[in-house]
């Protein structure tokens, strides 16, 4: 039974958990490891209460970022399975509550990263919030089927912010991660969209399937991991990387093509299960997380 | 959910209005006194590396 959330004039505080469920934590932790990659791939030492204040401050960020796309997307969630039962459209928690934490911690991951870091680590983490919020969520998700290819980048900032929180300026490697993920994630959502079309459908959300149909779909997502195969294996041969990276990322980046010329050249019919497609989508946050603890690994151990 | 009418509103559950008011209490108290030391320990953290 759904907790009513008025009596009269008195309103039910917001469960914590509630609050906690709209940060997003499970898209936060690849937000999270993928910007401490960033930190601790950089050159030199960072102190280990600054470095997990940045850290902290990212997360902080994302879950804002999280926070506002739920609060914004709340009529749409309530019309989709996979996010029906969220905390607004459940209406367990008011938009109000949802709006001024959402603001309230983008404001304070900012000053936490300016505090404990540096102002380009915290402008571009400010950059980044506003542009998930504002870019992402408000202008392209319902309005093209290239939302999240432009979208993508909102999600490629992290190891960026990382990297600067650590250093203070830009490096070509970072900016090859930042290019990764940004390729990574069209094959990654347009895979979750495939066996969720009905969903997006039924939301109104213009995701590649639901506008330009399953085959071109299909089509773009081995396009696409092409590309990011192409910039996965990139920092080896031009010196950013050693060989322990460098074998890592040919040998996944080998299997996610593979697994992307499955669900590439296959069509489906009526009740298909789906399994390639939902392979392929597990298969992508392993890759990415793999792939950036192969970063590391390289840097601090270097074969 | 029930399929109560605006006539019929839910009963108010009180015991869980203070349980919800005790819980996030104690949440801001944790985080509140977490924020002290974390900004104790960049300030330190700071003087180490300015040193």
């Amino acid at each position: 039974m759904a907790q009513s959330l008025t009596h009269g004039d008195l309103a039910l505080p917001a469960d914590w958990r509630d609050l906690f469920a709209l940060t997003k934590p499970r898209v936060m932790s690849l937000v999270v490891f993928t910007a401490l990659c960033g930190l601790l791939a950089a050159p030199g030492t960072v102190h280990p209460v600054l470095a997990f204040s940045s850290i902290l401050a990212i997360a902080l960020g994302a879950g804002a970022s999280g926070a506002l796309n739920q609060w914004y997307e709340a009529g749409l969630d309530a019309k989709m399975k996979r996010t029906a039962g969220r905390p607004l459209p459940a209406g367990r928690l008011d938009p109000q509550t949802a709006l001024q934490f959402g603001v309230g911690l983008a404001a304070f991951s900012i000053f936490l990263m300016y505090f404990a870091s540096n102002w380009q680590a915290a402008l571009l983490l400010l950059v980044s919030i506003l542009f998930y919020v504002f870019v992402y969520t408000i202008w392209l998700k319902p309005r093209t089927p290239q939302n999240i290819v432009i979208g993508g980048a909102a999600g490629a900032f992290p190891p960026l912010i990382g990297w600067l929180a650590a250093t203070g300026s830009f490096a070509p490697l970072p900016v090859l991660l930042f290019l990764l993920i940004f390729l990574w994630t069209p094959p990654h959502f347009w895979a979750l969209a495939l066996f969720m079309k009905s969903d997006y459908a039924a939301a109104g959300i213009p995701m590649m399937p639901v506008v330009a149909g399953e085959k071109s779909t299909r089509r773009q997502i081995l396009f696409y991991a092409l590309i990011m195969a192409a910039a996965a294996i990139a920092p080896w041969p031009l010196g950013y990387t050693g060989t322990l990276y460098g074998w890592t990322a040919v040998i996944l980046s080998a299997l996610f093509v593979l697994l992307s010329v499955q669900v590439g050249t296959r069509t489906t019919r009526e009740g298909d299960a789906m399994k390639p497609e939902k392979r392929l989508f597990a298969f992508s946050i392993a890759y990415l997380f793999i792939l950036f603890g192969a970063v590391v690994a390289d840097h601090w151990w270097p074969l | 959910m029930t399929d109560q009418t605006p006539e019929t509103p839910e009963p108010f559950d009180e015991a869980e209005y203070r349980r919800r008011q005790r819980s996030r209490a104690n949440l801001m108290a944790v985080l509140l006194i977490g924020l002290a030391l974390l900004f104790f320990f960049i300030t330190i953290a700071k003087m180490t590396i300015l040193k």
